[in-house]
C-alpha cells in the first residue's frame, strides 16, 4: 500500500536523468571558474610574498618611489633595460658584481660607470672642475631627456665659476663640508637627491636627471627632475562634453598631478607614489581626499596595488586589469577617464583614483553601476536637464542591450505581443528573407559591429565617408536584396546609436558584449529567455563588487536618499550627503 | 570594506513581501471563488490576510528570543534535539516544496503561453542555476534582487490593472455578503495558505540587524501583499463574474488576456505581464531555495554552497511529481493544508514552551 503510494509519486527515470543534468551542469561550471580563478589566486599570493619583502616601499609618501627599498632591490634589480636609443641591449655583465659601489675617486667611480652603461651611446659624459679649487668633477646625463640650457646655467657655469665658496681654502675639503658648499651655495636646482649606487645613479641618468660625480665624495648628486616631451591638456577625444573644462590629461605624471591640484586650494589632497612594474619601472600615484576617503577602501586599494607583480605596466588598463575584484565579470570596475573634473568629482564623492605616468587616463575605484551612465555634465546643467539626459541615458543603455534580443523574441515567439498592423508589415517585409530572425539580426550586428571597428582606424578624412557608405549603402542594398528586412535596419541602428550615447565608451563595449548574448537567449527561449537574461545579469551584477563596495549599491540602496542622484538627479540643494555606500568619513556635502 | 550580512527592516519587509507575491495570484481568485460561490471573497482576502498576520506575529515572538538565530538553530533549545532535526527536515521539506510549486507554475505557465513546444526541463533548468547563482550570493544579494524586482513588477502589475479596469463591471462583485458569512469563512482557507508569511520569517529574522522590529514587518509585509491579492480576486470577479473566474485555470492571466489595447506600443499584455511576473515568482522560488539550503546546512553542518548544489536537483524532481495540471493544483492545496499546521498551529505551542523553559539565546 505504502510502496505503491511512493512509486504513484515517482516521477520516472528521465527526470531523474535530467535532475542529475540539472545537478551536473553548475557543478562543472562552478569547478572550472574556481579552477580559472586559481590563477588570479596564485598571482597574487606571490604578490603577496613579494610585498611582505617591501613592505615599507609603498607607503612612503615621497614622490621617488624608490627610497628605502635599495637594501632588497639592488640585489633583485639585476637588468637594466636602456632607455630610448640605447636599443634595449640589456648587459648581462653588469648583474655578475651587483655590490659594486662608489668608491669616491673619480676616475675609478668613471670607469665603473662606464662600464655598466657600456653599451648606451646617449649618455654624455663631462669633465670639468669645480671653481678655484680644481676639485675634479664629471656630469652625467643623456642627450635629450636632460634640458641642456638650464643645466648649461644652473649646474656647469655655477660650479665652474665658483670661487666665493672655496674663499681661503687651499685644498678641497671634507665630503661632508663639499657637500654642503656645493648644494647650500652653488647649485641652482630645487631638486637633488643623492644615491652611492651605481645602477640607480644610471637609472636615474637614463630617466633624464644630470648625475654629478665629484672627486673625494662617494655619494652622487642627481639633479633636477627629467624634462621629457610632453603635450599640453588637449580636450579629451574620448570624453567630450558641450559644457565642462576643456582641459584633459596628458601623458606625464607631474602635468596631470598639478592639475588636480590646481582644481582649487586644497589641503587635503594626498598623492601617495608608489613603483610598479620590475623591469620597466615607473611611477603611480594613488590620490584621494583625507578627509573624505574611507580608511579602509585606500589601504585596501594600497594593498592591490601592492601585489602588482608585472615587467612592465605599460598603460593604466594593465593596473586596472591586475587590481580589480573579479577580472571574469564582463563588467568593468574601474573606471577610466580622462577628464581632472570627473577625476576630482569622483573623489569628493569619497572615492579614490590612480595616475599613472606615461598615459593620460585615470582610474577611479570603487565603481558603482550608475556611474557608467553620468557624464559630468549632468552636474553643470541645471537639475532639469541633467535629469532628462541621465533619463534618455538608462533608456539607451537598455536599447542598446536588449532592443536585437526583443526583436528576435517578438518575431520567433510573440508576434501577437505587438500590434497587428505592425506584426503584418514586419511580416510582409520580412516576405523575402530566407534566414531565420536570430541569423538575419546577427549578419546585421556583426557587419555593424565591423563597421564601427573599422571606421575607429580609417584615417580622419575617410571616416565618415565610408561611415555612409557602408551604413546607409550597404544597408539599404541588403534591404533590397532581401536579406534583412527594413524594420531589422532600423532596429540595428536605433541600437548602434545607443550605444554611444553611453558617456563611457568602455562600458559601451560592456554592452555591445552582452547584446550578443542576450541575442542567442532569446532566439532560444525567447521572451522567457531575455527575462532569464535579465534576472542572470542582474544576479551577477548584485553579486559583483568593486573594492568591497556593492556594484548595484545605487541602483537598490539600503537608503532611499541615495536614489537623488541616481537617474534623476535632484536639485543641488537637496544634495546635502555623499553616497552613503562608500563609506566616507565625513557624509555631509553641504549645510 | 567589510561586507554586511545584515538586512534592515525596510529590507525585511520587501523580502516578505516578495516571498508572499508569487504564483498565488495566478490562482487565488479562483480557489477563493470555487469555495465560497459568491463575489464576496474579497473580503475573505482581507480576513485571511489578518489572520496570517496573527501567525505572523507568533512566529515573530518565537524568532525574537532568539536573535541572530535561525529555527534550524533555535528549536532545538525548546524541544530537544531529535524532535528539532524533525522539524528541520519537515521545514527543509516544505521549503523544497514551495520551490518546486512555484517552479511548476512558472513551467507550466511558461509552456502554455510563452514557449509552446520548448521541453519543461530546459525551463527549469535555466531558472533553477540563475536561481542557484544568485543565491550563492547569499541574503544580501537575494535582498538585492528583491529591491531591484520591485519597481518593475510592481509597476506593471498596477499599469496593467489600470488597463484591465475597460473590462470591468462593478455589478459582478453585488450583492455584498448576498448569503451571509459563510462563504466568507469558507474561503479563507485558500487564502491563509496563500499568503502565509510567518515561515520566511523563521529563518530571515535571525539575519535583521533590529530584530525588535519583526512585528513591524509582519504587519506592513501582509497589508502590502493583501493589496495585490485583494486587486488581483476584484478584478477578476469584476471582469468575468462569479461563474467565469470558476471556469478559468488562471483567472489573473485570463484577465488581462481578455482586453486589447490601441493606444499604446504593446496590443496584448499576458506574455509582457507574464515575463514580468515570472521576475516576482524567480524572487520567491530564491528565498524558499535558500530558506531549505540554510537549513540543510545548518542542520548537518554543510557548507552552504554544497547544499545549494545538493537540493537543486531535489526540487526539480520534485517539481515534475504532479502528473497534471489539476495535479499541480492538488499539490498546491496539500502544501496549503501543510503550511496551515505549521505556521498556523504549531509555532503557538513553541513559543509557550519557549517561555515556559526560559529559553533564549
Amino acid at each position: 500500500m505504502m510502496w505503491s503510494v511512493i512509486t504513484g509519486w515517482f516521477p520516472g527515470w528521465s527526470v531523474m536523468f535530467q535532475g542529475l543534468i540539472l545537478l551536473i551542469v553548475p557543478i562543472v561550471i562552478t569547478l572550472t571558474v574556481d579552477w580559472i580563478r586559481t590563477f588570479e589566486g596564485k598571482v597574487s599570493k606571490r604578490g603577496q610574498k613579494a610585498k611582505a619583502a617591501l613592505n615599507k616601499d609603498g607607503g612612503a609618501t615621497s614622490l621617488k618611489g624608490t627610497k628605502g627599498a635599495e637594501g632588497t632591490k639592488s640585489n633583485k634589480t639585476t637588468f637594466i633595460a636602456g632607455k630610448d636609443d640605447s636599443g634595449g641591449s640589456g648587459n648581462n655583465d653588469e648583474q655578475e658584481n651587483p655590490d659594486q659601489s662608489y668608491t669616491g675617486n673619480v676616475d675609478k667611480d668613471l670607469r665603473l660607470f662606464k662600464e655598466i652603461s657600456s653599451d648606451m651611446a646617449d649618455v654624455n659624459i663631462r669633465e670639468l672642475r669645480i671653481g678655484a679649487l680644481q676639485i675634479k668633477a664629471v656630469l652625467l646625463f643623456v642627450d635629450g631627456l636632460t634640458d641642456k640650457d638650464s643645466m648649461d646655467r644652473n649646474i656647469l657655469r655655477p660650479l665652474m665659476n665658483a670661487v666665493l665658496p672655496f674663499e681661503g681654502m687651499t685644498e678641497a675639503p671634507e665630503a661632508e663640508e663639499l657637500k654642503r658648499i656645493i648644494v647650500e651655495r652653488i647649485i641652482h636646482v630645487s631638486e637633488i637627491e643623492y644615491t652611492i649606487d651605481p645602477v640607480k645613479s644610471l637609472k636615474k641618468v637614463l630617466f633624464g636627471s644630470a648625475v654629478l660625480m665629484v672627486d673625494g665624495m662617494k655619494e652622487l648628486f642627481v639633479l633636477g627632475t627629467p624634462k621629457g616631451r610632453t603635450r599640453g591638456g588637449e580636450e579629451p577625444v574620448s570624453e567630450a562634453l558641450l559644457r565642462g573644462s576643456r582641459i584633459g590629461f596628458n601623458e606625464t605624471l607631474s602635468d596631470n598631478t598639478a592639475m588636480l591640484r590646481r582644481h582649487g586650494q586644497n589641503t587635503e589632497l594626498a598623492m601617495i607614489s608608489f613603483t610598479v612594474g620590475k623591469r620597466v619601472e615607473k611611477e603611480l600615484v594613488l590620490t584621494y581626499i583625507r578627509d573624505i576617503a574611507n580608511e579602509a577602501l585606500v589601504e585596501e586599494i594600497k594593498r592591490r596595488l601592492l601585489t602588482i607583480d608585472i615587467d612592465d605596466v605599460q598603460e593604466s588598463g594593465f593596473v586596472e586589469q591586475l587590481i580589480e575584484d573579479d577580472f571574469l565579470s564582463p563588467f568593468q570596475q574601474i573606471q577610466n577617464t580622462e577628464r581632472p573634473d570627473r577625476v576630482m568629482a569622483a573623489m569628493l564623492e569619497g572615492r579614490a583614483a590612480i595616475l599613472l605616468d606615461g598615459t593620460p587616463f585615470a582610474l577611479i575605484m570603487p565603481v558603482t553601476f550608475g556611474m557608467l551612465l553620468q557624464s559630468p555634465e549632468d552636474y553643470f546643467d541645471r537639475w532639469m536637464a541633467g535629469s532628462l539626459l541621465r533619463t534618455l541615458r538608462f533608456f539607451a543603455a537598455l536599447v542598446s542591450l536588449f532592443a536585437p534580443a526583443l526583436y528576435i523574441s517578438f518575431l520567433s515567439f510573440h508576434p501577437g505581443l505587438i500590434p497587428t498592423k505592425l506584426v503584418i508589415s514586419i511580416i510582409s517585409s520580412r516576405q523575402g528573407v530566407p534566414f531565420p530572425s536570430l541569423i538575419e539580426a546577427l549578419i546585421m550586428e556583426v557587419s555593424i559591429e565591423i563597421l564601427r571597428e573599422a571606421g575607429l582606424r580609417l584615417p580622419k578624412p575617410i571616416g565618415p565617408a565610408m561611415g555612409i557608405v557602408g551604413g546607409l549603402i550597404i544597408g539599404q542594398a541588403a534591404v533590397e536584396a532581401g536579406i534583412v528586412s527594413p524594420i531589422l535596419v532600423i532596429v540595428v541602428a536605433v541600437t548602434a546609436i545607443s550605444s554611444f550615447a553611453m558617456p563611457m565608451y568602455s562600458a559601451g563595449i560592456t554592452l555591445r558584449l552582452l547584446r550578443f548574448v542576450a541575442m542567442f537567449f532569446a532566439a532560444v527561449f525567447g521572451m522567457y529567455g531575455v527575462i532569464m537574461f535579465f534576472l542572470l545579469l542582474s544576479s551577477h551584477l548584485i553579486r559583483l563588487k568593486s573594492f568591497g563596495v556593492p556594484y548595484l549599491g545605487l541602483m537598490v540602496p539600503s537608503h532611499l536618499r541615495d536614489w537623488k542622484d541616481f537617474i534623476i538627479r535632484l536639485p543641488l540643494h537637496l544634495l546635502k550627503r555623499r553616497p552613503a555606500l562608500l563609506k566616507p568619513k565625513d557624509p555631509i556635502r553641504k549645510g | 570594506m567589510e561586507t554586511r550580512d545584515r538586512i534592515t527592516t525596510t529590507e525585511l519587509i520587501i523580502i516578505v513581501v516578495n516571498y508572499v507575491l508569487a504564483a498565488g495570484v495566478f490562482t487565488l481568485p479562483r480557489t477563493t471563488v470555487e469555495r465560497a460561490g459568491t463575489p464576496d471573497v474579497w473580503i475573505s482576502v482581507i480576513l485571511g490576510g489578518l489572520l496570517s498576520m496573527i501567525t505572523g506575529l507568533i512566529i515573530a515572538r518565537l524568532s525574537q528570543r532568539f536573535p541572530g538565530q535561525t529555527i534550524y538553530q533555535y528549536s532545538g533549545k525548546i524541544i530537544g534535539r531529535p524532535l528539532a532535526i524533525l522539524l528541520g527536515v519537515v521545514l527543509i521539506g516544505y521549503f523544497v516544496c514551495i520551490g518546486s510549486y512555484e517552479m511548476r507554475n512558472v513551467q507550466e505557465v511558461t509552456v502554455f503561453i510563452l514557449l509552446e513546444g520548448t521541453p519543461g526541463w530546459a525551463i527549469a533548468g535555466i531558472f533553477m542555476w540563475v536561481a542557484l547563482y544568485l543565491c550563492r550570493g547569499g541574503i544580501n544579494a537575494i535582498s538585492r534582487m528583491c529591491r531591484l524586482m520591485i519597481p518593475i513588477t510592481w509597476t506593471v502589475f498596477f499599469g496593467v490593472s489600470l488597463l484591465s479596469l475597460q473590462v470591468f463591471d462593478i455589478n459582478n462583485l453585488r450583492p455584498v455578503l448576498g448569503q451571509g458569512m459563510s462563504p466568507v469563512w469558507r474561503s479563507i482557507k485558500p487564502t491563509a495558505l496563500t499568503f502565509t508569511s510567518g515561515e520566511a520569517l523563521l529563518f530571515l529574522v535571525a539575519f535583521m540587524d533590529k530584530p525588535k522590529k519583526t512585528m513591524k514587518v509582519v504587519v506592513s509585509a501582509t497589508l502590502i501583499a493583501m493589496v495585490f491579492y485583494i486587486v488581483a480576486v476584484v478584478l477578476c470577479i469584476g471582469a468575468f463574474s462569479v461563474d467565469g473566474v470558476v471556469t478559468r485555470t488562471w483567472p489573473f492571466i485570463d484577465l488581462i488576456r481578455s482586453f486589447e489595447v490601441n493606444y499604446l506600443v504593446f496590443e496584448r499584455f499576458e506574455s509582457l505581464w507574464l515575463t514580468i511576473w515570472i521576475m516576482q515568482i524567480f524572487c520567491t522560488f530564491c528565498i524558499a531555495f535558500y530558506g531549505a539550503a540554510l537549513g540543510l546546512s545548518q542542520l548537518t553542518k554543510i557548507p552552504l554552497n554544497h547544499c545549494l548544489f545538493a537540493l537543486l536537483p531535489v526540487i526539480y524532481i520534485v517539481t515534475e511529481i504532479p502528473r497534471s495540471l489539476n495535479g499541480l493544483f492538488a499539490f498546491g492545496a496539500g502544501i496549503g493544508n501543510w503550511s496551515f499546521f505549521l505556521f498556523g498551529v504549531l509555532p503557538l505551542p513553541l513559543l509557550i514552551i519557549a517561555r515556559l523553559r526560559g529559553a533564549r539565546s
